[in-house]
């Protein structure tokens, strides 16, 4: 229990605890200790690659190309953790992300320079018509087409809150952008989808006449 | 754009934001469903409803368990590679050395190969008693291995006189 005035100010401040600190340290110990960060983050960052390049290979490579190279650089990661960053918050997680973005992106320009089919403009390709047996639900496609129509930063915002469940902090952290400009970001996202969706203000349910 | 604009999209964003982070700690943890979920009226209905949506509708992908194993399997193969200048270095490493007692039969030499016990060569850290050992050696041998022609011109230089005088 904190005591009031000078003693509490002697008392030094508990730091922020980055939730992924043991295993971090313990892998930058033994790189062998580093399949329990694998096995924890794998799915999200496949999600991540997944919904940004809409292919399951491509989302393979850059997702195999992202653990990799957290692995091998693991001796530089510094954890940077601020109490503003929230509770639970890991700036490992950001790190990590940070380097599936820089792979994402590089699969991307390596899709481009040997197309194996046309790709959108703009339009990430509908990954749920591969996965269709395993997500069928209409709201679901037409959430994701919402999605995929939105501009670059927009989406990757929106993947990262909605499927990754980063907090505003984190994804700042991820996109470098301050916590105010990915809150807007964030909020004008949602205003774009409500309108592509056909969302109505007045909807209660949020099952608008979605197309 | 006027500032009290701006500020109003930076105030409906920040209000966005509280509403998200209740949304998905539900989402995330089944025993808060139920639980109070921002009822802030100055949050859009379209926007709210829009985050529920997205929230419930978003599915979250897995990759497939043999790229999971196989990922698994490469990134064990690279932390061992990232182990092995470790092992191999060893440096500062202290490699017990196994007592030997006097009499009792030397445990690194193969049988039948008594007879080359000086022809082996010393390892470091035995040098300087072998290097002794060579001398005294060396010495002995020069003694009992000399032909008589050496014995009679080391005995003529003994006596002093040049060409023997014998």
């Amino acid at each position: 229990m904190w005591r009031s005035g000078a003693a509490k100010d002697a008392v030094p401040r508990i730091a922020h605890l980055d939730r992924d600190r043991p295993l971090v340290e313990a892998a930058q110990r033994d790189p062998a200790r580093f399949d329990a960060l694998y096995r924890r983050y794998l799915a999200r960052v496949y999600s991540y690659a997944y919904y940004e390049l809409g292919d399951h290979h491509a989302a393979e490579d850059a997702t195999e190309a992202t653990f990799v190279s957290a692995l091998t650089n693991l001796h530089r990661f510094e954890e940077r953790a601020r109490p503003a960053d929230g509770e639970g918050a890991s700036t490992f997680r950001v790190w990590l992300f940070q380097i599936a973005r820089n792979e994402v992106a590089g699969e991307r320009r390596r899709a481009r320079r040997r197309p194996v089919q046309p790709i959108g403009e703009t339009v990430v390709v509908d990954p749920l018509d591969i996965e269709a047996e395993a997500v069928r639900r209409d709201e679901a496609r037409a959430a994701w087409q919402a999605l995929g129509r939105l501009p670059g930063e927009r989406r990757q915002a929106m993947v990262l809150r909605f499927v990754d469940e980063l907090s505003t902090a984190e994804i700042a952290g991820v996109l470098g952008r301050s916590e105010g400009a990915v809150r807007v970001l964030i909020h004008r996202a949602l205003k774009s989808v409500a309108r592509d969706m056909g969302v109505s203000k007045r909807s209660g349910d949020g099952r608008g006449s979605a197309s | 754009m006027s500032l009290s604009r701006r500020d109003g999209g930076e105030i409906e964003a920040l209000i966005t934001d509280r509403y998200l982070d209740s949304l998905l700690a539900i989402q995330s943890s089944p025993q808060l469903v139920g639980g109070p979920l921002g009822s802030d009226d100055s949050l859009s209905a379209a926007v709210r409803a829009v985050s529920l949506r997205l929230a419930t509708d978003l599915p979250r992908f897995h990759p497939s368990f043999r790229f999971e194993e196989r990922l698994a399997l490469r990134l064990a193969e690279v932390a061992a590679s990232m182990r092995l200048p470790v092992a191999a270095g060893a440096e500062g490493q202290v490699v017990p050395f196994r007592e030997v007692r006097p009499g009792s039969p030397d445990p690194l030499r193969p049988a039948g190969d008594e007879d080359d016990r000086d022809a082996r060569p010393l390892l470091i850290g035995g040098a300087v008693a072998a290097s002794a050992l060579s001398l005294a050696g060396a010495w002995l041998a020069w003694r009992r291995r000399t032909s008589p022609m050496a014995r009679a011109i080391r005995a003529a230089h003994s006596m002093g006189q040049p060409g023997g005088g014998v």
